[in-house]
């Protein structure tokens, strides 16, 4: 193949943003996510933060729960910007936030590991990843996806930090990772591990070829520092976290989930949790190992991914189940694929910048179509999968129902609501004993069984309808006098177990059930009340941890363009060609 | 270097999958089939065959599991799939096979027998199905003959219906069912008993309405223990009837697990009612009970439900009382039919009793409970 056709430079950082918004701003703005599995959870807990800024604990999920359970970045961004434009579209604004961060981290992250040209397409291809496609359209993880891009906006402040030692990018690193914690402290716990590791033995080897004045022994020890000061304060921000997992620790009956099953034995799953998100990528995966594994600098990427890659397939290895232990069954693992491709994206770069190079506009032509069809399929599998949640369903009955005559003096619960029950949450004023995230639960009505939501009892077989069963037999315990239903399934048990209808909505797809001997819902005592410090403390560290990581930007720019590099990437493509010809 | 590094990673990454597909649970799935059972009698042993018959009912492959089915066993694939999907809103029709048990009753080299039992979760909780399955060699596969199920055809008729019925006029939307200032029938407990089960206690007994009119009724237990602390307060659930007629009586029993019975000084009794449209349709009879062995060596009181009206009870529920020699009682038991009571057709029951109980009971006493699609 000769070289005569168009040489294909560097995309702008600028270029990349544009098309971001391009891709992504549309489908946001649609509210394509709002109904997917995570986001009514999202926008519930942002509705609180709207309504009791310092005030931690819950009364309308499980008769009362602490929201220091989860980390409150993204919520409280959401619930500041509730103020001025409606829930859904906060949410929105602040999932397109992160969906830009995004490209701009594995931009920068990139330039860790390859050049400016390839770093520019890494960047391009992350924009068309179908796991980042699947994390925010149909699994609704926004905290997820901006901790991982905020961890990887951190990651080359913490690598310039390793080899030079700038005090400036320390600040950076530090400041956003408490920021990335503040998000989801699940991604900043295995990103220290997955992400971080890999770049401490990148910068090993950059000062071993580049800065002979700094010993590897020094970039340990750099590395350590970081590490106990990012521990510390992430331990300090998340404070009210940690004093609550502590307090109760996550002994829960494991729940099934299906990212834990093997892939190879269930088709839906393995298109769902393997295929969808990878996409296009695993055409590449046969040629990333020898490309990256040849290159010595790129090894510890290569480590990286393949470690990270091999957790995203869940449960079709045991691997995860070694290495996690108790953890395996409360996580899920469809993040670990989000990372894995954004592990592997220079990777894939340097593929595409081989390809390109050999093949010009026939390869551009191949690797458009492979980045579009993977955001295709992603898009696709939103309406393609079995399992999708069910259409949005009109709860502004159930909400007027429980906001007037006093009803929400009673508690309540929904059958059959799915990912719809945080919308009746957010927007009525009674409680509810259900709830939509596992980890705040404390009722041993539904702790001791091995199911999830209430809601979707049916869904966990006999151990979720005993979970139910158990419910109902306290329902005076609790206040629990109204019941919405919109699956007939569960109208049975309603009916033999001293249950009425009294009212039905749309249709009769959502009928109304009551219980005549209910007595009002009274505070059910918890020794998981934050105290009133904590509600401070939560409310004040966390955002303000992304205002100090916006602040540091701001005030501690670049000292000029030259500085946006390393002085040894100008030197990266040379080493490559060199070391990949041996 | 680059070689051995390639190799390394894809045969790690070889071995773990491999490994995945070894895991317990992986292929076998969570049934208590005994896997070194089925591995030992080889993959065309009669337990092998019913095991995947079950898995593809597991999964609604139908076809797959019918073809797991004896040709000798003269069942066509739709009665087949009615048999074990249910027919007519019953039970079965909502529920779905959670797992098995398969214990051999004997063997031949041409025949087998197995006794599967089937574990489903249903809208009501776990319900088991057990059945005694004959196993057959056809060929060099092992193949499950499937009984010719029998499904109630009543002809066509016009029953003429003359039950009571009390409709109840409600106020405005703000003044929903039960909230209002009005006093409920006159329901009264007639007997209550406390006794000691599986390490718990049990509330026993029967209430009465007293009214003229029906009345909706939940009975609920406080048990208090020595110096006046109250050990537990739990409602009889799904365990009494709680649409009661006029002059009806109603068996109800509160379990309380966790509280010993001689830790209890006394119980309260708190019965709530409120009033209730009703309708004394529909009319089920209850013969032929007797109370003799299940099958499976525990006992239970079995006999024959008979639905003398003209609509379709989807899914009955038997509620029964035991009485000794004085006329006390001394035990409650229920449990669902997943089979809906089709006019006119008769459906046998069968409730399990604690032996103790079996050797006790001078008399016994059966109501239904029922529900039907498009009522509550």
């Amino acid at each position: 193949m000769t070289q005569s056709g168009p040489s294909y430079r560097s995309v702008s950082l600028q270029s990349i943003l544009l098309i971001t918004l391009a891709i992504h701003g549309p489908l946001l703005l649609m509210q394509l996510p709002a109904n997917s599995y995570d986001a009514n959870v999202h926008m519930f807990f942002a509705s609180h933060y709207s309504h009791h800024w310092f005030d931690p604990w819950n009364e309308k999920w499980f008769a009362g729960f602490s929201q220091t359970t989860y980390p409150p970045l993204t919520h409280q961004w959401i619930a500041m910007f509730s103020h001025v434009v409606s829930l859904e579209t906060a949410y929105m604004l602040v999932q397109l936030l992160a969906v830009v961060l995004l490209p701009v981290g594995v931009y920068r992250f990139s330039k860790i590991w390859v050049e400016e040209r390839t770093a520019s397409y890494a960047a391009l291809g992350s924009v068309f990843v179908g796991s980042l496609a699947f994390l925010v359209y149909q699994a609704g993880q926004l905290a997820t996806v901006t901790s991982t891009a905020l961890f990887l906006n951190a990651l080359p402040y913490f690598y310039e930090w390793l080899v030079q030692g700038r005090l400036r990018s320390f600040c950076k690193g530090l400041a956003v990772s408490l920021a990335a914690a503040s998000a989801h402290h699940v991604t900043l716990i295995f990103g220290a591990v997955l992400f971080a590791i890999p770049v401490v033995w990148r910068a090993c080897i950059e000062v071993e070829e580049h800065f002979p004045e700094v010993s590897r022994g020094q970039v340990l020890r750099r590395a350590a520092g970081f590490g106990v000061l990012a521990g510390g304060g992430i331990a300090l921000v998340l404070l009210p976290y940690w004093l609550a997992i502590l307090q109760h620790p996550i002994r829960q009956m494991p729940i099934p989930h299906d990212s834990r099953t093997n892939y190879l034995l269930n088709l839906t799953t393995g298109m769902n949790y393997f295929v969808v998100p990878y996409g296009a990528l695993i055409l590449a995966l046969p040629f990333l190992v020898p490309a990256a594994a040849r290159i010595r600098s790129l090894r510890p990427l290569l480590f990286g991914f393949w470690l990270t890659f091999l957790l995203s397939l869940g449960g079709t290895t045991p691997l995860p189940r070694w290495l996690l232990g108790r953890a395996y069954e409360v996580l899920t693992f469809e993040r670990f694929t989000l990372w894995a491709c954004m592990m592997a994206m220079p990777l894939v770069a340097l593929l595409a910048v081989t390809l390109l190079d050999r093949f010009q506009n026939l390869a551009a032509t191949g690797l458009s179509l492979a980045a579009i069809g993977s955001l295709a399929l992603a898009l696709a599998w939103l309406n393609w999968n079995p399992y999708r949640p069910p259409s949005a369903l009109d709860v502004k009955p159930v909400v007027d129902f429980l906001n007037r005559d006093g009803h929400d003096g009673y508690r309540y619960l929904t059958l059959g609501f799915g990912n719809s029950l945080g919308r009746v949450g957010a927007y009525s004023n009674a409680g509810s004993v259900d709830g939509d995230y596992n980890s705040a639960r404390l009722l041993p009505e539904m702790t001791e069984f091995g199911s999830a939501q209430l809601t979707n009892s049916k869904f966990y077989g006999s151990a979720g309808m005993q979970s139910l069963r158990a419910m109902l037999k306290h329902a005076n315990r609790y206040g629990l006098k109204f019941i919405f239903v919109h699956d007939s399934y569960y109208e049975p048990l309603l009916t033999f177990t001293g249950w009425q209808r009294i009212e039905t909505y749309g249709n009769g797809q959502i009928s109304t059930w009551t219980k005549n001997d209910v007595p009002p819902a009274h505070k059910i005592a918890s020794d998981a009340v934050p105290p009133p410090w904590q509600g401070l403390w939560w409310g004040i560290l966390p955002i303000g941890s992304s205002f100090l990581a916006i602040l540091l930007l701001v005030l501690l720019p670049q000292r000029d363009p030259a500085d946006e590099e390393l002085p040894v990437l100008a030197t990266r493509r040379e080493h490559y060609a060199a070391e990949g010809s041996r | 270097m680059r070689l051995w590094i390639s190799l390394l990673l894809l045969g790690v990454t070889a071995a773990l999958i491999v490994a995945g597909l070894g895991q317990p649970g992986v292929l076998w799935g969570q049934n208590r089939e005994s896997r070194d059972a089925v591995d030992a009698a080889g993959a065309g042993a009669p337990q092998a065959a019913i095991a995947s018959l079950l898995r593809n009912v597991q999964r609604h492959d139908w076809d797959g599991a019918y073809a797991q089915v004896a040709g000798s066993s003269n069942v066509d694939q739709a009665s087949f799939i009615r048999d074990l999907s249910g027919t007519h809103g019953a039970l079965r029709t909502f529920s779905g096979l959670t797992g098995w048990d398969l214990n051999p009753l004997r063997a031949t080299d041409s025949d087998a027998e197995v006794r599967a039992t089937m574990h489903w979760a249903t809208p009501v909780g776990a319900l088991d199905d057990a059945r005694d399955l004959k196993v057959v060699r056809e060929g060099n596969a092992w193949k499950v003959v499937w009984p010719q199920p029998h499904f109630p055809d009543p002809p066509p008729q016009v029953i003429p219906l003359t039950f009571m019925r009390w409709d109840l006029v409600t106020g405005g939307s703000g003044d929903e069912w039960g909230n209002r200032n009005v006093d409920g029938p006159r329901v009264r407990i007639v007997s209550m008993n406390a006794v000691s089960y599986e390490g718990g206690s049990v509330v026993i007994g029967e209430a009465i309405n007293e009214d003229s009119i029906p009345a909706f009724v939940n009975v609920n237990a406080t048990l208090v223990g020595p110096d006046g602390q109250v050990l537990g307060n739990e409602s009889s659930f799904d365990k009494v009837l709680h649409v009661l007629l006029p002059k009806q009586v109603t068996p109800y029993r509160i379990d309380f697990p966790e509280v010993e019975l001689a830790k209890i000084k006394s119980v309260q009794m708190d019965v709530k009612t409120s009033l209730i449209g009703a309708a004394a349709d529909p009319v089920i009879e209850v013969s032929n009970q007797a109370i003799g062995d299940d099958g499976a060596g525990a006992k239970a009181l079995q006999g024959q439900l008979l639905n003398q009206s003209g609509q379709v009870v989807n899914i009955p529920h038997i509620i029964a009382t035991f009485y000794d020699d004085g006329g006390r009682v001394i035990w409650v038991a229920d449990g669902y039919i997943d089979r809906a009571l089709l006019p006119q057709s008769p459906e046998p029951f069968r409730v399990r009793v604690p032996e103790r109980i079996a050797n006790n009971a001078r008399n016994y006493r059966v109501v239904v409970n029922q529900y039907s699609l498009g009522g509550s």
